[in-house]
This record gives structure tokens, sequence and C-alpha cells, in this order.
């Protein structure tokens, strides 16, 4: 296909339709999922796909609609428009998430939100009515929120944000739908343009770890708000991400590319991997541990803002299992909003984003050593075709989430305030 | 020494004193909230229900003010419980000193209300000057004098006081001539306006001023004045005096349904003295009582019609309409009823249809019948977009698109510079054949706002398009017949244009049929309403009709036992009857086959029970029909989200906002969001539960030529934050009021002005003749008042400025002179200055 020219159709808005989107994606790495989609792929979109490759028949008012009659690769696809964009996407159960926005000049919303009753029955029950986010809980906070944890068992969340360097803790409300500030955290840091990380360590008396560096990290505890463990080391390299693993070990990544697994009964003596990933030209780092760490196998995936991904094994961070670049076209404009995160139901496969407006999943077990190129298995690429302007203003996912029982579907948010919920369909299981 | 201070009426005979003052004095602010009684009377011949007791009438007893019955609400604000329709005329006075903000309104109502404003209100701090024949009594010769109120109604925007300014004056400024025509109509109550020996017309009504607009150019608006209220001219009018002329100024709402629930929407709403109803709307879910709003609210026992002025339907769903028919001809309404030409088409069909569905199917008894549908239908007043419709002298209502269904409709509701907007249910997003609602910056007194989709975060309509097409796709596939009943109007439209699309696209040959009579008839609805639709549809519309397909044919009865993959749009939309039960009927036993349920189903009907789940029905002749084939939901419902609603609030800008069609505990959030964005106020009250909002009704007022030439050329002009305090009397005549030098209120009155002077006596210890005395005093002040213009007259007496000293001898006491001191009210600062200074006495004189 004359790739430029009909992706060109499709953006205009008016209806290159499927041929358009086809190849536009031909062009990218997405090459097996769409082609895939433009062929005769599943039994009952086989019209759709003889329509592409045919004349394309331009009908007035169909617009960017047309993405969406093409989606053949999702089994469910939900777009939704929320108030303010959201860097936060944190489950509270499996039918409940959280989202807040961002911005600096007003006041924030923090939203609890349920998911829409069709996601949460087991078996997809065909036109279920209710297809819609509910607001259940909403607060404001004053400062914009980066970060937000939910504190499990409990009513509790802490957010953490600038300007300002302390933690807030929220309490959802039980009679009302309000959430309302309860606490703070002090946080002390003398810079001002750095915020801490936060992780929870839930137990009985849930513990939040935070610290804006490696020398600043600590655990403190909820209630009381004592200082339970203390890194006390003097390295000042930023933190970009932890993670609590287990009652006692939690994981760090600092913007460095350097990460570490830590076991707060001992002193600190974490085992680590101090420089990133070979081959790699720097820039921020961040990282996720999946499978809680355990069982054999590369379980650390840590991604690079130009594109680069280490898989990692625990049991010796020191040499990576694998390294490759990903399908990015450019480095990320945007550090901060890196996502790496491992499929909670599916085995050995990850999704990034950060990069553009596109979420990519990929499967690791495909990659082979060291240095290579690694082709995503699926591209979502919603947030820029749902939009309505042109690609000088695609917006950029900002964060995303695997649902937590549903292996395929994923939820995503762009800087544009969109909210997509997506069921991606694995083509290779069908080839 | 002493000394003795009398205040001394001016020549005497009349009650008229003359005063002026300049501005920059502290002076207590009067913050007049004038009320007007709610509404005029109407049906107020004898024997009518609505007049009996004759102004008794306007108590509110027919309006059944102790509600009991009612969920109460708990004390927010202002909320009131129940009593609901005009309560007695009466006039709010409150008096602020300055800084104290604006407080709960003062207390005792006056009753009946229309006496002059002074004495009780203003206490002894805020005598208004012009009272006339001031009681006796001692002042002192070095008090304040007793200042003028100043009078002011506040600007009608209380959130930002530039609005002095840039406001723009309102197209419709409420004419004096209507404030008279409210006082004439005032009839039976003008005899009580006054207490026995109250002052008659002409009488000083009151120190007022009235925030100045009208006549003065823009920039001069912010113009505080200052002067005296009087009525002048002839007649009734005067004789009621300034309270008559103000309104009620308050608006009150009482939602009878949809008040923080869904269904039976029903909403009262009383301003600036005129009751409207919003909507008319029956609960689909309930068969009982429930099933309609409690009108009894409104009145247990009078006519309908004297105590609502009009009622108004948003739009054509029977939870907005459904109870009309009931309300009109059963309960008994025949007052206007208004609605756009879209909905007064359809209503009729929509009403038809559940009549035949609860008296055929369910076999209701005492339920509505055809007639009184047509009947109804009679009293219906269509009205256009963007029209102004004066329902009467006062009351108006305009018409905004709403989106949401056809001919879905906003309404503004205003009288004299009080409006409210009410929305029902309106879409901020445009679908394939409608607009996304409008409504301009009309700034109301109150957005009344469905909230049915407030707590809801909506999947995009492309979303929910596309899962019903792969539906539709799917079926048609694998070789399976498509039922979807629809309305004739509404949803049917969209679902065919996108078919349409569709299959041309993905160039699908099953055949799409319409059931027979429905294209023609839908056709002809859309064409005659096609400035309802979006705007891409009316661009096209002159090549290509979108509402004629090139894929949908007509359908015949015979084709649904065709072979192979169809899809059918057939009516009735709740399979309860006609070809969309007939063919469910055929294709119910194949379980290829599919039902598309595209709305809401009405308890009873066939679609309700199969979206309920039931697989096994009951048709008539005991024959029990099993359902096999697929059943489907689709809501296809536009209504705002809360980013809709927090949209259309920003676009309306009103002063508080009040949420219907919503769980109150759900919706806590939402009312702080409003709150905290907008600043303005959110209400969400029940059903029967009363929502009162204080208004601050502005009054325009001509200043004449003379008078502001005057002013202007006495300093600065006035600017939108220092308003500087403007002179006049403020006079009622001619139906209008008027600000105007006292001169000419003087001339006008034909009165004389008069003048007040004070005297004091001072004693002075000197054994001389009274000539030397008065030298004495001549160059002592001479001495001391270097500024001023000391003048010892040829007969000996001396004058400062106005302030003439005489010197006498004292009956009894040759040594001692008595110093009489006369000065005028305007120069009273002066005057008590040169009293003090004597009284100390002169300098020893040279002996």
């Amino acid at each position: 296909g004359t790739g430029s020219d009909s992706c060109h159709g499709a953006r205009g808005g008016l209806a290159g339709g499927v041929v358009a989107l086809v190849n536009s994606v031909g062009l990218g790495p997405g090459l097996r999922a769409w082609a895939g989609a433009g062929g005769a792929r599943g039994e009952s979109w086989r019209a759709w796909g003889g329509a592409g490759r045919g004349a394309g028949p331009r009908l007035p008012g169909l617009g960017h609609g047309a993405f969406l009659w093409a989606q053949v690769g999702y089994q469910d696809f939900h777009a939704f428009d929320l108030s303010e964009a959201t860097r936060v996407l944190e489950w509270i159960g499996d039918k409940g998430v959280f989202v807040a926005g961002y911005e600096s000049r007003k006041k924030n919303e923090i939203l609890h939100l349920t998911l829409p009753f069709r996601l949460s029955v087991k078996e997809n029950q065909g036109l279920f009515p209710e297809r819609d986010f509910k607001v259940r809980h909403g607060g404001f906070s004053d400062r914009p929120v980066f970060d937000l944890k939910h504190v499990p068992d409990t009513r509790l969340l802490v957010t953490s944000g600038l300007p300002g360097c302390y933690l807030q803790v929220w309490q959802v409300a039980e009679d009302s739908d309000v959430i309302q500030a309860v606490s703070t955290i002090a946080v002390h840091e003398k810079e001002g343009h750095l915020w801490p990380r936060v992780a929870i360590f839930s137990s009985v008396a849930p513990g939040i770890l935070h610290g804006v560096r490696l020398s600043s990290l600590k655990v403190v505890d909820l209630e009381s708000q004592k200082t339970m463990y203390t890194s006390g080391v003097s390295d000042s390299d930023e933190l970009s991400s932890l993670q609590v693993l287990d009652a006692h070990t939690f994981a760090f990544c600092c913007t460095s590319g350097r990460l570490g697994l830590v076991d707060t009964r001992q002193k600190w003596a974490p085992s680590e991997n101090l420089s990133p990933c070979p081959g790699s030209g720097g820039g921020r780092w961040c990282a996720e541990v999946g499978g809680r760490g355990r069982g054999p196998g590369p379980h650390i995936a840590s991604l690079g803002s130009d594109g680069h991904l280490c898989l990692l094994d625990c049991r010796d961070l020191s040499h990576p299992e694998s390294s490759v670049q990903c399908a990015v076209s450019t480095p990320s404009p945007a550090p901060e909003l890196l996502r790496v995160t491992w499929a909670p139901g599916l085995d050995n496969c990850l999704a990034i984003s950060g990069f553009d407006g596109t979420v990519q999943v990929y499967d690791v077990m495909s990659w082979d050593g060291m240095g290579g190129q690694a082709e995503p298995l699926f591209t979502h690429r919603g947030h820029v075709f749902l939009d309505g302007n042109g690609i000088d203003t695609a917006p950029l996912v900002t964060t995303h989430t695997w649902h937590p029982q549903k292996p395929r579907t994923l939820l995503s948010a762009a800087s544009d305030a969109s909210l997509h919920v997506w069921d991606w369909v694995d083509l290779r299981a069908s080839c | 020494m002493q000394g003795t201070a009398k205040a001394l009426p001016g020549a005497a005979h009349g009650p008229k004193v003359r005063a002026r003052r300049e501005s920059g004095l502290s002076i207590p602010t009067l913050w007049v909230t004038a009320a007007w009684r709610p509404r005029k009377e109407r049906g107020s011949q004898p024997g009518t229900p609505g007049s009996e007791g004759g102004s008794g009438a306007l108590s509110g007893k027919s309006f059944n003010s102790s509600r009991k019955g009612v969920p109460g609400g708990t004390g927010l604000g202002s909320r009131t419980q129940g009593g609901w329709g005009p309560g007695p005329g009466r006039v709010l006075l409150q008096v602020q000193a300055p800084g104290r903000g604006r407080g709960p309104r003062a207390g005792p109502a006056w009753e009946p209300g229309l006496r002059p404003l002074h004495p009780p209100a203003l206490g002894s701090h805020a005598r208004p000057l012009g009272y006339a024949q001031a009681p006796p009594r001692q002042i002192r010769l070095r008090s304040v004098p007793p200042p003028p109120a100043r009078v002011y109604l506040p600007c009608r925007r209380r959130r930002s006081r530039r609005c002095w300014t840039r406001r723009p004056a309102p197209s419709h400024r409420p004419a004096a001539r209507d404030w008279l025509s409210a006082v004439q109509s005032e009839g039976p109550e003008r005899g009580r306006a006054f207490p026995a020996g109250a002052p008659e017309a002409g009488a000083p009504g009151c120190a007022c001023a009235v925030r100045a607009a009208g006549l003065v150019p823009a920039e001069l608006r912010s113009w505080a004045v200052v002067g005296q209220a009087w009525s002048v001219g002839s007649g009734s009018a005067a004789a009621t005096g300034w309270g008559a002329a103000c309104r009620m100024p308050e608006i009150r709402v009482t939602p009878l349904g949809a008040g923080q629930d869904v269904g039976r929407s029903c909403i009262l709403v009383s301003i600036g003295g005129k009751n409207v109803m919003l909507d008319c709307g029956m609960h689909m879910g309930f068969n009982d009582d429930r099933r309609f709003p409690d009108f009894s609210y409104i009145t247990r026992n009078g006519r309908l019609t004297d105590f609502l002025d009009c009622v108004i339907i948003s739009h054509f769903h029977l939870d907005h309409c459904g109870a009309l028919p009931y309300f009109s001809e059963m309960v008994g309404y025949d007052g206007p009823i208004y609605m756009t030409h879209p909905t007064q088409a359809i209503c009729p069909i929509l009403l038809e249809d559940y009549r035949k569905i609860a008296v055929d199917k369910k076999g209701e008894a005492n339920f509505f019948t055809s007639q009184m549908i047509k009947d109804c239908m009679k009293k219906v007043v269509a009205v256009h977009l963007h029209q102004t419709v004066q329902v009467d002298d006062e009351l108006e209502i305009k018409a905004y698109y709403a989106g949401h269904v056809l001919g879905a409709a906003m309404f503004q509701i205003k009288v004299g510079s009080e409006s409210v907007v009410y929305t029902g249910d309106y879409n901020m997003t445009p679908d394939r054949h409608l607009g996304a609602a409008w409504i301009d910056k009309c700034r109301p007194n109150l957005l009344i706002t469905e909230s049915t989709y407030a707590t809801t975060i909506r999947d995009s309509k492309r979303c929910r398009e596309r899962d019903f097409l792969k539906k539709v796709h799917e079926t048609v596939e694998r070789g399976g017949k498509v039922l979807i009943p629809v309305f004739a109007l509404g949803r049917a439209q969209e679902l065919c244009i996108l078919l349409e699309t569709f299959w041309e696209r993905v160039n699908l040959k099953a055949p799409i049929y319409f059931s027979t009579g429905l294209t023609e008839k839908a056709n002809h609805y859309y064409k005659l309403f096609i400035t309802w639709t979006n705007q891409k549809i009316r661009k096209t519309f002159v090549q290509r009709n979108m509402f004629e397909f090139k894929h949908i044919k007509a359908f015949d009865r015979a084709f649904a036992d065709n072979p192979g993959p169809m899809v059918v749009f057939a009516t009735p939309g709740m399979l309860h009857a006609g070809q969309s039960l007939q063919i469910f009927r055929k294709w119910a036993g194949n379980e290829k086959n599919m039902v598309i349920m595209p709305g809401y189903c009405v308890q009873g009907t066939v679609g309700h029970k199969i979206l309920s789940g039931q697989r096994k029905l009951e048709m008539e002749g005991r024959q029990v029909l099993e359902v096999k084939m697929q059943v489907e939901y689709m809501s296809f419902s536009a209504h705002a989200d809360a980013k809709g609603i927090m949209q259309l609030v920003g676009q309306a800008e009103p002063e508080s906002v009040l949420l219907v069609h919503g769980e109150a505990k759900k919706m806590e959030f939402l009312k702080q969001k409003i709150e905290q964005e907008f600043r303005v106020n959110c209400y969400m009250p029940a059903n029967g539960e009363t929502v009162t909002l204080p208004t601050s009704p502005s009054i325009p007022v001509g200043i004449s030529l003379g008078l502001l030439k005057r002013e202007m050329a006495q300093g600065l002009l006035p600017s939108a934050k220092k308003p500087r305090l403007l002179h006049g009397t403020l006079i009622m005549k001619d139906s209008s009021f008027q600000l105007v030098s006292s001169e000419q209120a003087l001339k006008e009155l034909g009165l004389a002005e008069h003048q007040l002077r004070f005297t004091c006596r001072v004693h002075l210890h000197d054994s001389r003749k009274e000539q030397e005395t008065a030298a004495r005093v001549y160059s002592h002040l001479k001495s001391v008042l270097k500024d001023h213009c000391v003048q010892h007259l040829p007969d000996g007496s001396v004058t400062v400025e106005s302030i003439l000293i005489q010197a006498a001898a004292h009956s009894e006491d040759p040594g001692t002179k008595v110093l009489l001191v006369s000065w005028t009210y305007q120069d009273e600062e002066l005057g008590s200055y040169l009293t003090s200074l004597l009284k100390k006495g002169l300098p020893q004189a040279p002996s």
C-alpha cells in the first residue's frame, strides 16, 4: 500500500477506512497485528477486511470512526473522556481504579471510579448495558498528583506531588462520595523540584516506603508516623521507582539505571546492578519486578528513555539476561512518564508506554539475547487515532496498567485526558 | 456657663424640609430588600376559590403551606420545607452599618408592609431627614447631624462588584410601568397599605437612593445615589408608596418529582411572583399513585389554573410529559402549556402509545382517554428556538437547543431582571443526527439542571456504535435475522444512519427494512424539523437527504418469512403490540436471530420481560412462546455527564445551580465541584422540599440631565473602583422612577422650600451694652476665624457665613448678655463649632 497517502486520508477525518489504517500501520512495527487485522482474520470480520482491500468507499460523516470500525485487534474497546489527564491508574480491588489530575495551576481531582460492570462480569455478555465508569468517590487536591497509592485493606490513600516535599494521606468516606485529606507525612528533602516516590508495605500496620534519593529512603508507619527503616547510606542517586515485593523486601530503580533489591530486616546491603544496560545511551530509567520476583527466569524489566529495555534475573542482577531496543522512533519526551509493566495474567508479557501516543505489548520470550530489535506483539494506537487532531498534537500516553484479573485487558490514559480500556487479541494464537 | 439647644422646626408650617448633604461622610448603608407580593392575583372575581377572603387569598393557604408526609429536608442553607405559592405581600428592610456585610434578612417582616421605610428600621442613628414633623427632641450642640440614609439596591450580581460597570444593561428592564401596573393591581390590599393616620400621597416616603441605571450612560453607572424618594402624581399608584413597587426578592423551587430521583420530572418554580411548572412527567416504574407527581401539593381544593401561570414541557419523553393529560384534563388545568414544535407533534403520539399499553394491555381503568390527550394538546402553545415568548406582561420564556432528542429544549424563564434556566434533559456532545446543547451567557439567577449521568463517565459513542455494529454484523454473517424495535422518532433515525453508513462501507448485501409507514412518518417529521438536526445533516440535506436511505427499504409483512439474514426496524419500541411484536413472535424461536432493544421498556411489556431475563412468555390465548433468540440491550440515550454539566454551567454562568434527577448521596462531590469551580451555591432538593433563593432585583431609575451635569461639575467622575455619591430626589412619576434635583422635585410637588435653622443661646458675663458685646464678639471671631467671612452688620448682628449671632440683654441679670446663635442645617458643623467657641467666653476686654 501507499502508506503515507492513505495515512493522511485517515487522519484527515474522512474515511480512507480500513485501507488507510492497515497501510499506515504497515509502515511500523505493528505490521503483523495490523496486517492480520486488515486481512481475513477473525471470521466475523471478513467482510470488513474485504472492504478494506477494495475501493474504500468514502462516505461523509464517519471521520475517525474509521479507526474503531477497523479495530480488529481488539476483543473489547472502550474510550472515555476524563475531566483532566491523569498520571495515576491505581487499582482498588479488581473493580475500582483511582485517577488523579496533575495540573499545576488548579485544583486537581482525585476520583475513585468503578469499572464498567460489563468488564467485571466473567464472560463477555455482548451488549451489556453498563459500559460506563461510575464516579464512586471524589476529592480535591491543591497540588498536582504525580503518584497515588492505595493502602490495601483500608480506605486510605497516599499521594505524592509537587510543590512541597510531603506525602498527603487521604481517606475515602464511607457514607458519602467524598475523599478527604486527613494528614501529611513530612519528607525531609531540600531540593524543591524532586518529588518523593512511594510504595506501601501492606500488613497489619501499613508502612509507607518513600524517598527522593537512595540516601533518604525510609519506611514510615502510617498510623504513628514513626520511622521504621532508613537506608542509612549517603548515595545521592535520584530514585525513579519503588516497588514493594513482600513484607520485608522492596526493589528500587534510580534514574541512572541503577537498581536493586533490599531486605529491610538487614542493614543496607542490596543485591544490585550499578550500571545501566550495556549498549544504551544513558537517559533516565524505570523498572518493574514481575511475578513478585520468584521463580526462575527474568523478572525485572528496566526501561530507558531511549527505548532500551533490559531484562534481569533477580538472582543475578549484575548480568542482564537480554537487552533489546524497543520499536520507538524517538526517545521519550517526558521520561517521568515512562512505564514498564508486567502482565499479571500472562507469562512473559510486558507493556511499555511514555514515548508517544501508543502502548506497546511485548512478549519477552521472543527476544534473543543482546542488542537486537524487538517487535511488539500489539500496539494500542487508540489515543492517537481517536484524537481529532493531526499528528502534531498527538497526545502522550501518561500511564497504563493491566487489569488484575482479565489477562489481556489494559487501561491506558493519555495527556488529552482520554482513558481507554482495551482487551487486545493475540493474533499469534490464530495464526 | 450653660448652653441649651433646641431644634427649631423651620418656618413651621410644612413638613417638607429640604436637606442636602455632601458626600464623603460616613453614613450607614441601608440595604433595601423590598418585596412585593408574589403574584398577581388571578381569578379575583368573587366566588372563585382563588379570591376567597379578598386579599387573604394571598396568604398562601391554598398552597398548603404546611405540607405533611413529604420527606423533610435537613436545614441546609436557605432551604425551607413546604409552603409553596404566594405569601403575604411584604416589604423587608435591612439596615446595616457599612462593612457589616449582608446578614440574614432582617427579622420581623413588616405586615402588610407598605409603610414608609423609616423609623423602626433606621433607628436613631439613621433618621431620615425628610421625615415629617420630627419628634421634638433635644439635640446636643456637638452632636453629629443626623445623616441621611443612603439607600441603594445592591448590585445584581453579588459575586462581583465590578459588574456595576462591566455588565451590559439588561436587554429588558422592568419598566416602571410594570411596577405601577403591579401596584395598581394591588386592589384589595391598598387599604391596608398604611396604618391609620399614615401619610398619604406625596408624603416623603423615605430617604432612598437607587442604583443609577436607565437613562444614565454606561460609564456613569457607578454613581451611587443619595436622595429622597417621593411619589409624585396621582391616583392609587402613589398611595401605595415605594414598597409596593418592588417584587418579591426570591426564587423558590420545589421538585414534585425528579428531586434526587429519576422519572416523573415535575418542578415548581416561583419567580418574581409568577408560578411556573416545569415538565409534567410520569414514573414508568410504578402503576400506583407514585406514577404521577403529587399535584395536590400545588392546591388541595383550588383550581390549578389559578395557581400556575404556565406549564413548560422540555421534550417528548414520557418521564417529562407523561402526566400532562392527567394533569390538564383530570386534575384540571386550563392555562397555557408551552413546548417546542417537534415536541408538540410527537408528544401526543407517545402519549397515545402509552395509553394503549396502560389501558389495552394492562386493563387499567381511570386512565386518561384519547380524547383527553387531544383536549390537552389544544392547550399547547408551540414555541420556536430562541424566540422570546411573552406569557403575560411580565413573564417571558425562551427556548434553547438541548440536543438529547428531536425537539428537546432548555427554557429560560424570566420575570423582570430575574431568571431561571431549566435544562430538561440535554446532551453536550453532538450525535449522528442531533447537535449539542447550547445556551448563551444568559447569567440566570438559577440554573436547574438534570444530573442523570452526573456520576458517570460515559463510554464514547463510537465504542457503543462499534459494538452495536459488530453484534448486528455477526448475526447477519451467520445468517440470522435482527429485529430492532424502535419508536418512530428518536434513536431510530440515528441507528438507521449508522447502519446505512456501515452497510455502504463494508458492502453488505443483507437487506435492511424499516416497518411500514415509519419511514414516511419519520421523514415527514425530520423534513419538518430539519432545523433541529445537527449541522452536518442540515448541510447535506439539500443534495442528499440523510433520512432517505439507499440500503433501507420499506418492510412488508411477508418479508418476515423470507429466508436468509435481514435487519428490521419495527414499531413499537417496547414490543407491546403491532408489527414489532408480530415479527418477534415469528423469530423468537431461532437462536441464530437477535433482538436489540435500543431503549427503556415499560413494565408489563414483552420488551421489559425479555430484558429482565424471562425466556418463556405467555402470549394471548395461553400460548407460550419460548425465546431462543439472543436478546440485547443497547443504551443510546444522550444525557450530559459530569463534564457536560460543568460545560453548561460554564456557558450559562448562573448565580446558583440546582440539581435534579440524581441521588443526593452520590452527588456531594459534584456539588462541591460546581461550588468550587464556579463559586456558586449548589442545591439538591428532595421531592417536596423547597429551595429558596434570595435575589436582588435592580430597579432602573432615570436621572435628569441637569442633575447629572451639576454633579459631574463637582468633581471626579466615578469609576468602577470608586463609586461616587449622587444627590437627588427620587420621584415616581408617569410610570417611571426619576432622580431629579431637589429644586425640581419641589417644583413638581408644588411645594415651597423651607429652611431648617437651629438657634442656640449662649450666656456671657458682660455688663456692657449689647452693641459693645456684639462688637467684642465680632473682633474675637474675626481674629479666630481668619478663613471665614465674618461681618458686622449695621443692625448690630454678627454673621459668620450663614450663621447669625445677635446679642441681647438678659431679662433678669443685667450683668449677663445672651447671645443668640442661629445656623442653617447645612452649616451645622460651623454652627456647633462657633457655639462651643463662644461658650468659652470672650478674651478679656481692655478695661
